[in-house]
């Protein structure tokens, strides 16, 4: 059976196989696949009087037929203290406290479950709760994966957005179509801009995609990859459909032909993962735009808006503003004339007929220019240093840098009598300034003293900078000055000056870079009655200028989402396409034999939806995507809500009624209960797509709340328990024990949202990919204490303790976590760093909370496993605690089956 | 025999430890991913093959992280001679294409070639240990690669898949043939002291099987080793009888809580991983002690010299893991990044000689070992690279990535010494005759192992998968 069922994937794109895989086209119209058939809402079977005191909600008329079926009967309820403690992992991902266990316990009131029910659904945990589930489906980490496994800091948004929509329930085809198309669809809304997270959750092979060579059949196979990848994780996300199968032939089992795959892949044809910028604000885009059409509007001297600068309204803003410049007098610079110039790693430094210099010939890795010259100016307040174009630099420099770049380490000024052979004393800077600081690199960094900081003005290059430096003490001497200025420049590289100018100014302090040039100054001085027509636009343009950057520099400043659209930042060669990509079907799946141009699409197998989308403009990407998104959330999509039906059921019983979430194929499970799965997607669909709805009625529900104890007969009959005789049984998955030490030891920090933590110490690596060390986490500090869904996921290099409790590897979509046992599971809870501080945590908070030993074993009971200790365990517990310590049997207890497992 | 090889049988422990057992084991199977997968038993009638009889036993296999580089090393090509220096034209009208730099000229070995051995396999001067155990080996000599980048390049030669995510060939087979000891794991990798290979843990993963199946990392250089074998930071809470008594009284709370769970079979499965991790405990400080060795079998290793010592430490290990059951063992030549390591952009003449320095009296050591102690006759050693390099410069004197041919060699079990399957063409651009991939080294392994690649399959996502995907073929003329 393996072997005929085998799926004959070739999973990578060059594959050469070895027999034929060619598939008569799929009869799409004859599929009879239950999982393609329309939604049909089926009237729960006729209960029995027993079952009728049994159940609570229809779902379990339908578990109850079956059961009936097979001479089964259904376990009795658990009790409140196991109900209670299954329904807060299942709902928010955390133990009760003793107190809510006491409380729900002695709560009368009939209703107390369901009200207990409504209180978790509220509770902001349940967000974290789910997003957690969700992140699995979609492999979300925080790094590349690869070779090049770089950190993503903008990635954690997605995980915020997730939690916000479990928390305010949106509606699911909502929440789908954000996912796929929120800036398209809702382009008022570019606070939902994270939504497209999803599709830039997984791996991304940047040195396939971005670092080698850009004409290499390794970069065009990667792109195949890359979409392979956004377009399996959109379809078992959403649909639970295997199309990916169909990428080297049409599917072996499921009616999709390879054209649907490639169509699929061409909706994704334009998109690239990258950083994406966006406003939370929605009006903050408008305004953004407004303020940009103007500037391009002044920079491609657009008439419409010169013809308007004389306007009378403009003129009287502007003499304001005149007339509030004037207070503070324009600074006048003294150009410095160069006497000598030298370089101390053999540049050729050229005197210029402005003053300016200019460095050329040889271009040392790292340099020190030193310039003298003389002044007869005395009271000197400011050095100004100029950095100019020149067309022999590259990209017009102003630095010597490939990329017009320049690194300066320190700027040190000498000032000396003219003529007088003493050691210069190297002058105090009181100040610095800059027009354009590039990220990280400030001109503060030119006055630190510190060689391995620098001033850089990357990416403004191929224009003018200047830097302003503003001396402690006034300098300059009677019978003049001898300057001496050296620029450092250490960074390395050839990170260099390409062309410089040095000036002196008296003018009071403080002196700060100053947003006039010199031609405006020039006008300013000039009094308003004699400038000329060509001065008064100038004035009126300059005005206007800054009038717009002012209000730019005003708004809040954008964030940014790691995602995928059409329209990110680029990084390096990988960046926005001006059009969409041609998507081949290859055949085979082979890179070299392309087929047929693939038009964006989306199953052609489910009766009553389009196979094409129909776009008005193909050219457009993010149409494309809006059209995937109108399909996958479309009512009459029965894939889309059976999946999430059954998604939810899974996360509740440890099992879907479908056993394999992402594959309602013919290689998938059949469902158990297939009328009840049609019910529930259908009454979640047009109950308006409401997840809590959906929880609180399978919560509710009689089956749910069952016990999980074994039942010698109904296991012969049903050893699997498919039919749902009892409630499953599970081990904690790897954050909910987590989440549940930190709040049984007291330590548990609710502080959502934000910045992932990174439970590791990283420093830089031999390459891109960083060191990440975690034996030196310091578990104390904030990052240790908040929930594990707040925890940063290096997908190369997982946590250790969370790998050996089944956290997903980060490269697979998971729709179901493993629940294994093993020893280096066991050796992990022993032994992990995380363990054993916690363990010293529980045991100061009992010993805080209660006197006596006897007591303080109490408690920590409570607290594990919200109940008091039977008398032969507190026995022995007492004794160990006494002869060992109260850490060591915290640390037990945080180790117990009891503590660890779910009834 | 090795005395040391425990008790052969798939006993119920054996079970245990691969998957515990909470609902009837096909839903288990299910619940861990593996959709349909009964895990597979290996059988003592095979001399414990799982499809045939097994050759092999165990596997130590030497990954030389970066991309060695073939006509360096092993595949001579006078060729290169003739025309070093000349513009490289291979004159088929195929575009010459490299991965991270435009082609140079072409480039002659800058090291001396000799033929070895009764086979006369021409080996350069760099491995003159490894030169002299040719006749063990068998070597295929045009063993391509899909890609030209590191990344899905390790993926492939490890997973292979150029994607992310696919158990690692080592998963595949502590899989596929389960333990030999319960008192060390399975797989076990010992990474290079100066840090990861490309990729990270994600070359030695489980992917989609059961977690237990992924590389235990042991770092040998550090004082723990093995993390969390022993408690983190060594607290002073904890002694040698607060272990004694607490991993006592956790058994005890823990039976008591399953007698009140009756027929929760991972309740039970949980009290005998904490007796399994015991017995790690107590085995694996006393297999990694190497200080236990001869002087003689240390500086076989080439533990007395600084260059050798990291390399040939590892080797050691292996030779004591192997001894002592573990299935397979994965030792790495070189982190990830651009130097110390196979990946020799920039200079040919200085940056291949430190890497060959390092490893080759410890891998000649190793094979030496093995076959004094017998233990060569049904372990198997394979040393290859994730993709080879270009006949032509980079820069001055360095080669770029080579996906179009590389060369590995197995000796030991099963293996016919002295033999080479594949050739390359006459720059060692591409694999010319006989071409190999991934698929087919590993279907040779699992083939000596006594699996039948083909068979071992499991379900993830709709598909079932392979570690040979839909390709491989036994290389069978390289068979004893």
């Amino acid at each position: 059976m393996t072997q005929l069922v085998q799926c004959l994937i070739a999973s990578t794109l060059a594959a050469v196989l070895l027999h034929s895989h060619a598939q008569p086209a799929p009869d799409v119209a004859k599929s009879d696949w239950w999982s393609l058939q329309p939604l049909k809402r089926a009237a729960a079977p006729k209960l029995s009087v027993a079952d009728t005191k049994w159940a609570r909600t229809p779902i379990d008329a339908f578990i109850a037929a079956r059961l009936n079926g097979k001479q089964l009967s259904p376990s009795p309820e658990a009790d409140r203290r196991t109900l209670i403690r299954r329904v807060y992992f299942d709902l928010i991902g955390l133990p009760p406290t003793p107190e809510a266990v006491a409380a729900f316990v002695a709560d009368k009131n009939p209703q107390a479950y369901e009200a207990l029910v409504d209180t978790l659904l509220a509770s902001p945990r349940h967000g974290e709760r789910w997003a957690r589930h969700w992140m699995d489906a979609v492999h979300f980490a925080e790094t590349h994966g690869h070779d090049q496994d770089r950190i993503r800091p903008n990635a954690w948004p997605y995980r915020d957005y997730l939690i916000e929509s479990f928390n305010q329930d949106k509606p699911y085809g909502r929440f789908v179509q954000e996912q796929i198309a929120a800036d398209t669809l809702f382009p008022s809304e570019p606070g939902l801009t994270p939504a497209l997270g999803l599709l830039a959750a997984g791996p991304w092979d940047e040195s396939s995609l971005r670092d080698i060579r850009e004409d290499t059949l390794d970069r065009e196979i990667a792109r195949y990859i890359d979409r392979d990848d956004i377009v399996a994780t959109v379809m078992s996300t959403f649909t639970s459909t295997t199309v990916h199968c169909a990428r080297c032939h049409n599917h072996k089992f499921d009616p999709i032909p390879q054209q649907d795959y490639y169509n699929l892949q061409a909706v994704f044809a334009g998109v690239g993962r990258g950083n994406v910028p966006y406003d939370a604000d929605p009006q903050l885009p408008r305004m953004r735009r407004e303020l940009l059409a103007q500037q391009a509007a002044l920079q491609r001297r657009d008439k419409a808006l010169f013809d308007s600068l004389a306007a009378p309204a403009l003129q009287t803003e502007i003499a304001a503003w005149e007339r509030n410049l004037s207070a503070t007098p324009p600074v006048v610079w003294a150009v410095l004339e160069p006497t000598t110039v030298n370089s101390a790693e053999g540049a050729t430094l050229t005197k210029q007929p402005d003053h300016s210099v200019l460095s050329s010939g040889k271009r040392p890795e790292k340099d020190t220019y030193t310039i003298r010259a003389h002044s007869d100016l005395k009271g000197v307040t400011a050095v100004r240093l100029e950095l100019l174009t020149d067309d022999s630099l590259a990209l017009k420099g102003p630095g010597r840098q490939d990329n017009g770049n320049l690194h300066l380490s320190e700027i040190q000024i000498r000032a000396v009598p003219r003529g007088q052979k003493i050691e210069p004393k190297l002058l105090i800077i009181a100040h610095a300034s800059a027009d354009f600081d590039q990220t990280g690199w400030t001109i503060r960094h030119a006055i630190d003293g510190n060689p391995a900081t620098a001033w850089g003005i990357y990416p403004q290059v191929g224009k003018p900078h200047q830097a302003i430096f503003e001396l402690k003490e006034t300098a300059g001497h009677d019978g003049g000055t001898l300057w001496t200025i050296a620029l450092e420049q250490q960074h390395g590289g050839g990170h260099l000056i390409g062309r410089l100018r040095l000036s002196i100014t008296t003018s009071p302090r403080p002196v700060r870079i100053s947003p006039l040039s010199d031609a405006l100054a020039k006008i300013l001085a000039t009094p308003a009655a004699q400038r000329t027509d060509e001065q008064k636009r100038d004035l009126a343009l300059h005005f206007l200028r800054e009038k717009i950057e002012k209000a730019l520099a005003a708004l809040p400043a954008q964030r940014q989402v790691f995602a995928a659209t059409g329209n990110f930042l680029p990084d390096g060669s990988h960046k926005p396409m001006p059009t969409v990509r041609p998507v081949h079907l290859l055949k085979r799946g082979e890179i070299t034999k392309p087929g047929e141009q693939a038009s964006p699409g989306g199953l052609s197998c489910i009766p009553g939806m389009p196979a094409r989308f129909d776009l008005a403009k193909p050219e457009d990407e993010g149409a494309r995507r809006a059209a995937l998104a109108r399909w996958l959330s479309h009512t009459n999509n029965p894939l889309t809500w059976r999946s999430i039906a059954n998604r939810v059921w899974h996360h509740h019983f440890g099992r879907g009624l479908v056993d394999t979430p992402n594959d309602f194929g013919r290689m998938g499970g059949l469902p158990s209960h297939p009328e009840l799965l049609d019910w529930l997607a259908v009454e979640f669909r047009d109950g308006g797509g409401s997840l809590k709805k959906l929880h609180r009625l399978i919560v509710t529900s009689a089956v749910y709340r069952q016990s999980s104890q074994h039942n010698a007969r109904a296991a012969q009959v049903d050893a699997d328990n498919r039919l749902l005789w009892r409630q499953n049984q599970s081990r904690l998955d790897a954050e909910s024990l987590r989440d549940a030490v930190l709040q049984v030891t007291g330590r548990l920090d609710l502080r959502m949202g934000g910045p992932s933590d990174q439970q590791f110490a990283v420093s830089p690596g031999i390459h891109v990919t960083p060191n990440v060390d975690y034996n030196k986490f310091d578990w104390d500090s904030p990052a240790a204490r908040r929930r594990g869904v707040y925890r940063f996921i290096f997908r190369t290099l997982p946590d250790p303790f969370m790998d050996a409790l089944d956290c997903p590897d980060a490269s697979l979509l998971t729709p179901v976590r493993a629940n294994s046992v093993n020893a280096l599971q066991a050796l992990a809870l022993l032994n992990d760093a995380f363990i054993l501080r916690q363990s010293e945590h529980f045991a100061a908070r009992i010993s805080a909370a209660a006197k006596t030993l006897d007591e303080q074993i109490a408690t920590a009971c409570q607290l594990a496993f919200a109940r008091a200790p039977e008398k032969i365990e507190r026995e022995e517990m007492r004794a160990y605690a006494a002869k060992h310590g109260l850490v060591n049997l915290c640390r037990l207890l945080l180790n117990s089956n009891e503590f660890i497992f779910l009834d | 025999m090795n005395p040391n090889l425990q008790n052969e049988s798939l006993g119920r422990r054996e079970f245990l430890w691969r998957a515990g057992n909470g609902f009837g084991a096909l839903a288990l199977a299910q619940l861990l991913g593996a959709e349909d997968a009964v895990p597979p038993r290996a059988r003592t009638e095979l001399n414990c093959g799982l499809h045939h009889p097994a050759k092999a036993r165990r596997v130590i296999q030497l990954f030389m992280n970066g991309g060695a580089s073939q006509m360096d090393l092993f595949d001579y090509k006078p060729e290169l001679f003739k025309r070093h220096g000349q513009k490289f034209d291979p004159g088929i009208g195929e575009r010459v294409e490299a991965a991270t730099s435009a082609p140079g000229m072409v480039m002659k070995p800058p090291f001396e070639f000799k033929q070895h051995g009764h086979c006369g396999r021409w080996v350069s001067s760099l491995f003159p240990h490894i030169a002299g155990r040719v006749d063990d080996m068998a070597f295929l000599m045009a063993l391509a690669s899909k890609t030209n980048v590191h990344g899905p390049a390790s993926y492939m030669m490890n997973t292979g898949f150029l994607a992310p995510g696919h158990p690692c060939l080592g998963a595949w087979v502590s899989y596929g043939l389960g333990r030999l000891t319960d008192n060390l794991p399975t797989f076990v990798v010992l990474p290079d002291a100066r840090g990861l290979p490309y990729n990270q843990k994600g070359n030695f993963t489980a992917g989609f099987l059961p977690i237990t199946h992924q590389g235990t990392a042991i770092n040998a250089h550090l004082p723990a080793p093995i993390a969390n074998l022993a408690p983190s930071g060594t607290p002073k809470f904890i002694t040698h009888e607060s272990e004694q008594d607490g991993l006592a009284l956790l058994a005890r709370l823990n039976r008591r809580h399953a007698a009140m769970h009756p027929a929760h079979g991972q309740l039970e499965s949980r009290i005998e991983s904490y007796e399994l991790a015991a017995r790690l405990q107590m085995h694996a400080p006393e297999t990694l002690d190497i200080a236990k060795e001869s002087a003689v079998t240390q500086k076989l290793y080439g533990l007395d010299d600084k260059v050798t010592e990291d390399f040939g430490r590892r080797c050691l290990m292996a030779r004591r893991l192997a001894e002592r059951g573990v299935r397979f063992i994965q030792i790495w030549s070189g982190a990830g990044g651009p130097k110390n390591n196979w990946d020799n952009h920039s200079d040919i003449h200085n940056e291949l000689p430190a890497m060959t320095r390092a490893t080759d009296k410890p891998i000649a050591g190793l094979l030496a070992d093995l076959k004094a102690r017998g233990l060569l006759e049904d372990t198997l050693v394979v040393w290859s690279t994730e993709f080879g390099r270009m006949p032509f410069t980079q820069g001055a004197t360095g080669r770029d990535h080579n996906g179009g041919t590389s060369v590995a060699w197995l000796a030991g079990a099963g293996i016919k010494g002295g033999t080479t399957f594949g050739e390359s063409d006459p720059w060692s651009w591409k694999a010319a005759e006989d071409k190999t991939y991934c698929y087919d080294l590993h279907a040779t392994i699992l083939h000596l192992l006594g699996i039948d690649h083909e068979k071992l399959a499991v379900r993830h996502n709709g598909i079932d998968r392979r570690l040979t995907d839909v390709h491989g073929e036994v290389v069978r003329s390289i068979l004893a």
